[in-house]
């Protein structure tokens, strides 16, 4: 079954929808899903009030949010099988926990994109604000599985206390990228301020893009080329092509097993 | 205002009650032999009476638990407390002050001391207990590093040691002495630890034997109702036990002189299920829980608190700085560390005791094999809140040792398997009963505390603090004891019903204890001398606002003591 959600107007004050999962609303008739009760600000109000709701045929559970807006926050949290398509931009936590299944945003998503992911894909077609698949304020559970695909550019501390998973992001990020990771891949195709992989204890970063420094507290090992990228010891690795500065890090801890790969042709400062 | 409480099964150790069929009578807050026709009946048919359950270790105020609220916010999150008619608050392991006081109210407890008081820093805890309702509240005061006490001991000064000791009690408001790793928390501040007893700390020279006999000495000088309460050197290092031991035995010879209460020890071992351990690594962890039970049986002096692991994420806090920089190194988990100038120091690190870890979970096993080992008239339920865990698993800590079944499905099903092989948990069948419940919950705490004349028991003219758990006495369903004793059926405050059938029905301001020693005049004057001195020389803060003011409490409650005969 498939669920299409169209928000009539624009909204000022936010929205969440964690409660509209598109397992929990399978078997659920037209009526059923416009009288569920969402929290809207310090109020709550019905799903009917805000969104014109159509249901369609599918094989699989599936919703289609239209005419979305950066005010509905906590889309597809803790999700864990199905497909939300979401056309135009989306609040904070999208895909925040989910276990599985898959989220496409055709548009921008706000901050905690991915966090805390366990397993699933989620795709943003357009820009990513900060902490992409990290843990929450104080929190220390970053994202352990699943995949995070950015098309766009993505905000700071991305990868915040990830675990394992893999973060994709093909334009540019902030600053503190994969900052306490403890495992899992990062994949940068654009360029990269600064500060990246601080504190990080296991895991990978890539980049492809431009770096303009590197911390001082990780140790240079050298040029390698087309590397197979093994986290874990059982790890069959991941191979990336190219040819890569290889430093290890971050030396403020004690025997770190963080990799950062940077580009040689678009780092010729570095090494 | 007069209650009856009606055909309640009445458990009252101090009075040497088991399970007695019989009415209370409350009259303008405290316990009487009869009240007239118009008092109000409760009718307790079914139900357990206890009186108002007593915590003598527990950090619920001050600037560490403050800065493990602030250094956590992922803890907020885990539980909210939001009930129409009280203030809402947070919290899981560091709940708020409105929070803490109400839950341990809905567990039928009245009586709260908080564990750790720098005197420097009593301003912040005493700001705290105003705000923190239902209970009555007292604070330890950490004097085992503190720089004027090791002075006069190293030079064997013990009666200016005393008066400088109840000139703190009086002006910061304490209410006993703590002592937090020997030695070692100064060292601390020098980036340094001790590893036992005999180590001397940096600069002043003085070892842990010496600051524990030393204050041991000054405690029964003053005629305290409170032992010294110890947290020896060695904090969860694999070994520590005999440390542990040794610790204990150093004051064997010294006599209980209380000059308020009835206490018969002279020395209170808090969760000495972390300073249990044997092995010398966490390779070859393993338990000496027994050994430790054996020895507090054989003597008379030492009563302990167990400070049981509950196998949750939690925060740790503790005056043992160098304890805390471990912990954070071998976890690489967040770290707050604060050194409080002349008097000691301190560190806050999260901890997630899963049940899973094969070190934990031995210590889980430490805990009960203490509490079944060890006399129930020498032993004390706690979890060195929030260290060992959240005060709210009390009830879960009671079906474990209640249930024999409950313990092995957890030993078996839960925890992981070291916590059969590394100790003697699973070969032991004692069963706690309702009277030894009521024994480690209230009656040893009140006694101990030197609270017992007022406190901790149901006998006339007992304050009437009184817990009504709707549970048979030989109940052994887990699930009914968790439920009972995590909300009682009544919790009286001072004669009033503040919960009813687990819900806060008013909301009370407790008083706060403290302890007001007389000191020889001519004595008082030499030590304040050097004091004065010390004060313009070393602190930051002048004598005049050292002093914690009168408005500081909803309501003091002052034990007077008169030991001007020290000269």
């Amino acid at each position: 079954m498939e669920i299409i959600l169209t928000l009539k107007e624009d909204i000022t004050v936010p929205v969440e929808l964690d409660a509209l999962l598109p397992e929990k609303i399978d078997n659920m008739d037209v009526e059923e899903i416009k009288n569920i009760k969402i929290p809207q600000g310090r109020t709550t109000v019905k799903v009917g009030e805000l969104f014109d709701v159509e249901i369609r045929e599918s094989d699989t559970p599936k919703m289609t949010i239209k005419n979305s807006s950066i005010k509905l926050k906590r889309v597809g949290e803790g999700m864990t099988t199905g497909e939300i398509v979401i056309e135009g931009d989306v609040g904070m936590h999208v895909g925040a926990e989910m276990k599985g299944g898959r989220i496409v945003v055709n548009g921008n998503a706000d901050n905690w994109a991915g966090r805390g992911m366990k397993g699933g894909e989620l795709v943003i077609k357009g820009n990513a604000g900060n902490y992409v698949g990290s843990a929450y304020r104080g929190g220390y559970w970053g994202m352990s599985g699943g995949t995070i695909v950015i098309e766009g550019n993505a905000g700071h501390e991305i990868g915040e206390y990830m675990t394992g998973g893999k973060i994709h992001i093909k334009g540019n990020v902030g600053y503190f990228a994969g900052i306490h990771a403890k495992g899992g891949l990062i994949v940068i195709d654009g360029d990269v301020p600064g500060r990246l992989g601080a504190e990080m204890i296991k895991g990978a970063i890539v980049v492809n893009g431009k770096v303009s420094e590197i911390l001082p507290s990780f140790k240079y090992k050298g040029i390698v080329e087309n590397p197979v990228i093994k986290i874990k010891k059982k790890d069959e690795g991941t191979k990336i092509e190219g040819v890569y500065h290889m430093f290890a890090g971050d030396y403020v801890n004690n025997k770190p097993k963080g990799q950062l790969y940077i580009s040689v042709d678009r780092n010729p400062h570095l090494g | 205002m007069e209650y009856i409480i009606k055909n309640g099964i009445v458990f009252d150790p101090l009075n040497r009650i088991d399970g007695e069929k019989m009415d209370i009578c409350i009259k303008d807050g405290v316990i009487v032999e009869s009240v007239s026709k118009d008092a109000k009946e409760i009718d307790a048919s079914g139900c357990v009476v206890m009186p108002g359950g007593i915590d003598s270790h527990t950090h619920i105020a001050g600037p560490k638990v403050n800065t493990g609220r602030l250094m956590r916010p992922e803890d907020s999150y885990r539980d909210i407390y939001y009930k129409k008619g009280l203030k809402p608050g947070t919290g899981f392991s560091i709940p708020s002050t409105y929070k803490t006081g109400y839950q341990y109210c809905e567990m039928g407890y009245t009586t709260v001391i908080e564990a750790a008081m720098p005197p420097l820093k009593a301003k912040h805890v005493h700001d705290e207990f105003v705000d923190t309702p239902q209970i009555d509240k007292g604070a330890l005061t950490l004097f085992g590093n503190n720089w004027i006490v090791m002075k006069y001991l190293k030079e064997k000064e013990y009666e200016l040691c005393a008066a400088y000791v109840a000139w703190v009690l009086r002006n910061v408001k304490g209410f006993a002495i703590k002592i937090v790793n020997p030695a070692g928390t100064e060292a601390w501040g020098w980036g340094k630890n001790v590893h036992g007893l005999d180590d001397p700390a940096p600069y002043f020279g003085i070892t842990g034997r010496e600051i524990v006999r030393g204050l041991c000495k000054v405690n029964e000088m003053l005629g305290l109702p409170h032992s010294i309460h110890v947290h020896p050197n060695d904090l969860g290092h694999p070994g520590n036990w005999r440390t542990t031991i040794e610790t204990m035995g150093c004051v064997k010879n010294m006599e209980p002189k209380p000059k308020y209460g009835n206490r018969e020890t002279v020395y209170y071992n808090t969760h000495v299920q972390f300073h249990s351990y044997g092995g010398t690594s966490w390779k070859d962890f393993v338990s000496k829980g027994v050994e430790i039970a054996e020895y507090v049986n054989k003597v008379d002096h030492v009563m302990i608190d167990v400070g049981q692991i509950t196998l949750d994420e939690t925060t740790t806090m503790t005056a043992d700085g160098p304890m805390e920089y471990d912990l954070h190194m071998s976890t690489g988990n967040k770290w707050a560390n604060c050194d409080v100038e002349l008097e000691t120091g301190s560190g806050v690190v999260p901890f997630y005791y899963s049940p899973k870890g094969p070190v934990y979970s031995v210590q889980w096993a430490i805990g009960l094999e203490i509490f079944l080992n060890t006399d129930p008239s020498k032993v004390i339920l706690a979890t060195d809140h929030p260290n060992g865990g959240p005060f709210t698993r009390f009830p879960r800590i009671i079906a474990w040792l209640m249930s024999k079944k409950y313990r092995d499905y957890w030993l078996n099903e839960k925890v992981h398997k070291w916590a059969r092989t590394r100790s003697s948990v699973g070969d032991n069948d004692k069963e706690y009963t309702m009277y030894e419940i009521a024994q480690i919950t209230r009656a040893n705490q009140a006694k101990v505390l030197g609270l017992s004349p007022e406190r901790g028991h149901l006998g006339v003219g007992a304050i009437a603090d009184i817990a009504i758990y709707e549970i048979a006495p030989e109940e052994k369903d887990p699930k009914i004891i968790e439920r009972a004793f995590r909300y009682t059926k009544y919790t009286f405050k001072r004669g009033e019903i503040v919960v009813k059938d687990g819900n806060i029905v008013k909301e009370i301001f407790g008083d706060t204890i403290y302890v007001d020693v007389k000191i020889d005049e001519t004595l008082e004057k030499e030590m304040m001398k050097d004091l004065e001195e010390v004060f313009k020389k070393n602190y930051t803060v002048q004598i005049e606002n050292y002093k914690v003011s009168d408005h500081l409490a909803n309501s003091w409650k002052v034990i007077q003591i008169d030991s001007s005969e020290i000269t």
